[in-house]
């Protein structure tokens, strides 16, 4: 029996290989697929933190809603709960010790939604759909911080309507990441600024773009001493930049790599260049993951500047990605991102969250 | 490779760090490249002279070398050739060469990823002429404030430009107030003595960089082109000018590499936000004391910023290709296709999100004022409707009828905000309704878990 109720059928069984006799290629990575997905495109995944016991997903959906599973050891997928929206969902993300949830939606509001008592309530309103959502904890405060096509960034106390805080950006906010104390922001005309986070959220630099195509997704990262040092910012023309913020040498420590294209040796056929959905670092190696609307998924390695994997074609496009809190589970989703405009969108297709073992697979390479 | 010269073993130019096999190319290049008016395209000998130039014959001032990398963008430094870069710079290079010619022949090659080693070039050359426009928030790493010249600390990358490594040992024994002032500014009619005389132009480092050099440059009188400059830069022990703020002790202490040593990533952080350790309100004012500190957004503590975003944004539109105009009129479009890629995105350049959410069926849901009924009977309150039945696409909002693919929404939790009901009424109506679906049966909650199974869950 599945709570969420979706398709009939669906057992809430973890490893639930079809076997299915048609050759189809929703899951040719024989990942782990999560029992009861969304009905509708995943915009987002998240992983609870390391406060909570356990493994617990949240996944944000275009049905409006926003669900939550529990992973287990063995692979097995629980749903637990779930909430709505007036409006697709667009971003999630925990509280720093895991009792709540933040969503973001098009429906210009942001809720928060408490687990334990399975109770959600509008705690932020924009202008326009809310696109980013994270939580801030720094020592003399906390906060939740959203990303508007409003064009703000605004700071919540999640017991005041009104925000503590409101900066303007210069376009609409694409994608945004947080790791205290630095946050990065990446909005539309390819803007792209980084605010620090101490005693207060200031604008910090705005950075000249290191890409050339629209912003899409962006990831901080932390150097050796777990300090965010840099951030990896990923655009709709298959490359990703790595840039740091105060590198030694920039012009030699900075770089952007290709990923998420077709045809790469193959020069008599045109090149396809994918959108890069998603990059998230692992919380352990360092290494990097990017999904794309290829429908591949890569492992890199930014320091010995490698690529480690990437795995076969899925038969759509991957929208989201993440890791859970200790790098052990690497969820990506597969649903339509829209790549291919209306005409491609087939509703009864079905959207699949499939979790990884990433323990291995993303240790760095060695360096020579 | 030639007999071995004090300076270096081939010319190289300190503007973008090419090398070059005759100093007479070097020079060419430079003034083709560096000292060349972007206005008549009269070739000049020297940056500085470049700057007067425009000043006086296009009554236009320059701030930046033209082509020249982050860092190396000094107007006011004569150099010429080989002559005029400071030592340091000079150090430095050596220390990379040598690097290199060690790390190639340690290092195999390595084989992975065509797609990593064919962006590094593509993406070096093309970061610099964007770099050419100088970022004030770009500062050279010696010089910025707060930053602990600790190149040895963990996380470095390996091959680190000996720039930071060639600082401590200059450190020891290095009187004071060493002219640390670019070493062009020496041979202004080599009036000033290094020492004593120079001190009145060392004031903070970077952002009043420009601000050294021009107060440096008012005393001796202007130079015109040089040719034939003895070059005394040599002679001097130049130092970092980042160093002079730096008092000996922690730099003395920086060649250690200690894990512990925190770099502050934000180092102006401290200017931009009164630090206030206390608690704090809702409205970042601390709460037991109101300073005088601004908790609006940031004045611009980088006045440039406004100057560089500007003139980012500028750069931006011109080398993107992409005629934006404003969006809410025409999107704008992106090139996407060529003979031998394409690019798998709409050709609008609005994000893959908006370009669905402007979908009506995406749309119906957004609450109105007032909306009470679409053609369907309120069912009450808004969430109030359901003894949560699963698998009943509801009706009541009148928004989802067109919507079977994805009916199964079973109950509407909408979360009723709970807080000032006056203030936000997005919902419509009655927010100060109690969210009726309770967790049923509540369970409680074992730890921190959320429930199991929750009334309101079920679908």
């Amino acid at each position: 029996m599945s709570l969420f109720g979706s398709t009939p059928g669906f057992a809430t069984g973890g490893t639930s290989m079809f076997g299915s006799t048609t050759t189809d290629n929703h899951n040719p990575m024989k990942d782990i697929e999560v029992t009861s997905p969304p009905d509708d495109s995943i915009s987002c995944l998240a992983f609870s933190p390391p406060t909570l016991p356990g493994n617990f997903l949240i996944a944000g959906s275009w049905a409006n809603d926003v669900r939550c599973w529990e992973v287990q050891d063995n692979g097995q997928t629980i749903p637990k709960a779930q909430q709505m929206h007036t409006g697709p969902v667009l971003d999630a993300c925990w509280s720093d010790d895991g009792s709540k949830v933040f969503t973001a939606s098009c429906d210009k509001t942001a809720k928060m939604w408490d687990l334990n008592s399975n109770q959600a309530i509008q705690i932020a309103q924009h202008d326009a759909p809310v696109k980013t959502i994270h939580w801030i904890k720094a020592p003399n405060y906390s906060c939740v911080m959203t990303g508007s096509w409003d064009k703000t960034l605004k700071f919540w106390d999640t017991r005041s309507p009104t925000p503590m805080m409101t900066l303007q950006l210069p376009e609409r906010c694409y994608c945004a990441d947080v790791v205290h104390p630095m946050a990065a922001v990446a909005t539309a005309e390819r803007g792209l600024i980084v605010y620090q986070l101490e005693n207060q959220p200031s604008e910090f630099r705005r950075i000249e773009s290191p890409l050339k195509h629209q912003h899409r997704c962006v990831a901080i990262f932390k150097d050796k001493v777990n300090k965010p040092t840099g951030f990896a910012l990923g655009s709709i023309e298959g490359r990703v930049a790595i840039h740091y913020i105060n590198p030694p040498n920039p012009a030699k420590d900075n770089f952007t790599f290709k990923c998420h294209r077709s045809n790469g040796t193959n020069t008599s056929a045109p090149q396809d260049i994918y959108a890069v959905n998603g990059i998230a670092f692992h919380p352990v190696h360092g290494t990097l993951a990017t999904v794309g609307s290829d429908g591949r998924f890569s492992f890199w390695d930014k320091d010995a500047r490698t690529k480690l994997k990437t795995s076969e074609q899925l038969d759509q496009p991957i929208s989201a990605c993440c890791f859970n809190h200790n790098g052990n589970i690497f969820a990506y989703a597969s649903s339509y991102d829209w790549s291919k405009g209306h005409e491609f969108y087939n509703p009864q297709k079905k959207n699949y969250i499939f979790l990884r073992n990433a323990a291995e697979e993303l240790k760095p390479r060695n360096k020579k | 490779m030639g007999r071995k010269k004090k300076k270096q073993l081939k010319p190289w130019c300190w503007y973008c760090n090419r090398d070059f096999d005759d100093e007479k190319i070097l020079i060419q290049h430079q003034k083709a490249k560096h000292f060349k008016c972007h206005i008549c395209h009269k070739k000049l000998y020297t940056g500085p002279g470049l700057a007067i130039h425009c000043m006086q014959v296009h009554k236009e001032t320059i701030d930046a070398v033209p082509n020249a990398i982050p860092g190396r963008t000094d107007i006011e430094l004569e150099i010429y050739g080989m002559e005029g870069i400071p030592e340091k710079d000079m150090e430095e290079r050596r220390r990379l060469l040598e690097q290199k010619t060690q790390e190639s022949q340690k290092k195999k090659q390595q084989d992975d990823s065509d797609e990593y080693e064919d962006d590094e070039s593509a993406a070096s050359t093309s970061f610099q002429p964007q770099q050419v426009q100088p970022q004030q928030g770009y500062i050279p790493p010696m010089a910025q404030p707060g930053l602990p010249p600790v190149p040895g600390a963990p996380g470095m990358p390996p091959g680190i430009p000996p720039l930071m490594a060639g600082v401590p040992p200059m450190m020891p024994g290095m009187p004071p107030v060493m002219p640390g002032m670019p070493p062009g500014m020496m041979p202004m009619g080599g009036m000033m003595p290094p020492g004593p005389g120079i001190p009145p132009l060392m004031p903070g480092m970077p952002p009043g960089r420009s601000g050294l050099l021009n107060s440096c440059y008012g005393m001796p009188p202007p130079v015109g082109p040089r040719p034939g400059m003895p070059p005394m830069t040599q002679a001097q022990p130049v130092t970092a000018p980042g160093i002079l703020n730096r008092p000996p002790a922690p730099a003395a202490a920086a060649p250690t590499p200690q894990p512990p040593v925190t770099k502050p990533l934000f180092p102006s952080a401290g200017q931009a936000a009164a630090a206030v350790p206390g608690p704090v309100g809702t409205d970042f004012k601390p709460l037991n004391a109101t300073p005088a500190t601004t908790t609006e957004p940031p004045k611009p503590t980088f006045p440039a910023y406004t100057q560089s975003t500007a003139s980012t944004t500028s750069t931006t539109n011109s080398t993107a290709a992409k005629p934006a105009t404003s969006i809410t009129s025409k999107p704008a479009t992106l090139t996407t296709t060529s003979a031998t890629s394409k690019l798998i995105h709409p050709d609008e350049d609005i994000s893959l999100e908006e370009r669905r959410a402007q979908l009506p069926k995406y749309q119906r849901n957004l609450p109105r004022p007032g909306q009470a009924s679409l053609g369907n009977p309120p069912v009450g309150p808004i969430g109030g409707m359901m003894p949560p039945q699963p698998g009943i696409p509801p009706q009541q909002q009148g928004m989802r009828p067109p919507m079977p693919p994805h009916g199964q929404y079973g109950a509407h939790h909408q979360g009723m905000p709970g807080y000032l009901p006056g203030a936000m009424p997005p919902y419509g109506q009655g927010p100060p309704m109690v969210p009726p679906y309770q967790s049923g049966p509540p369970r409680p909650p074992m730890g921190m878990r959320p429930p199991v199974m929750s009334q309101g869950g079920r679908y």
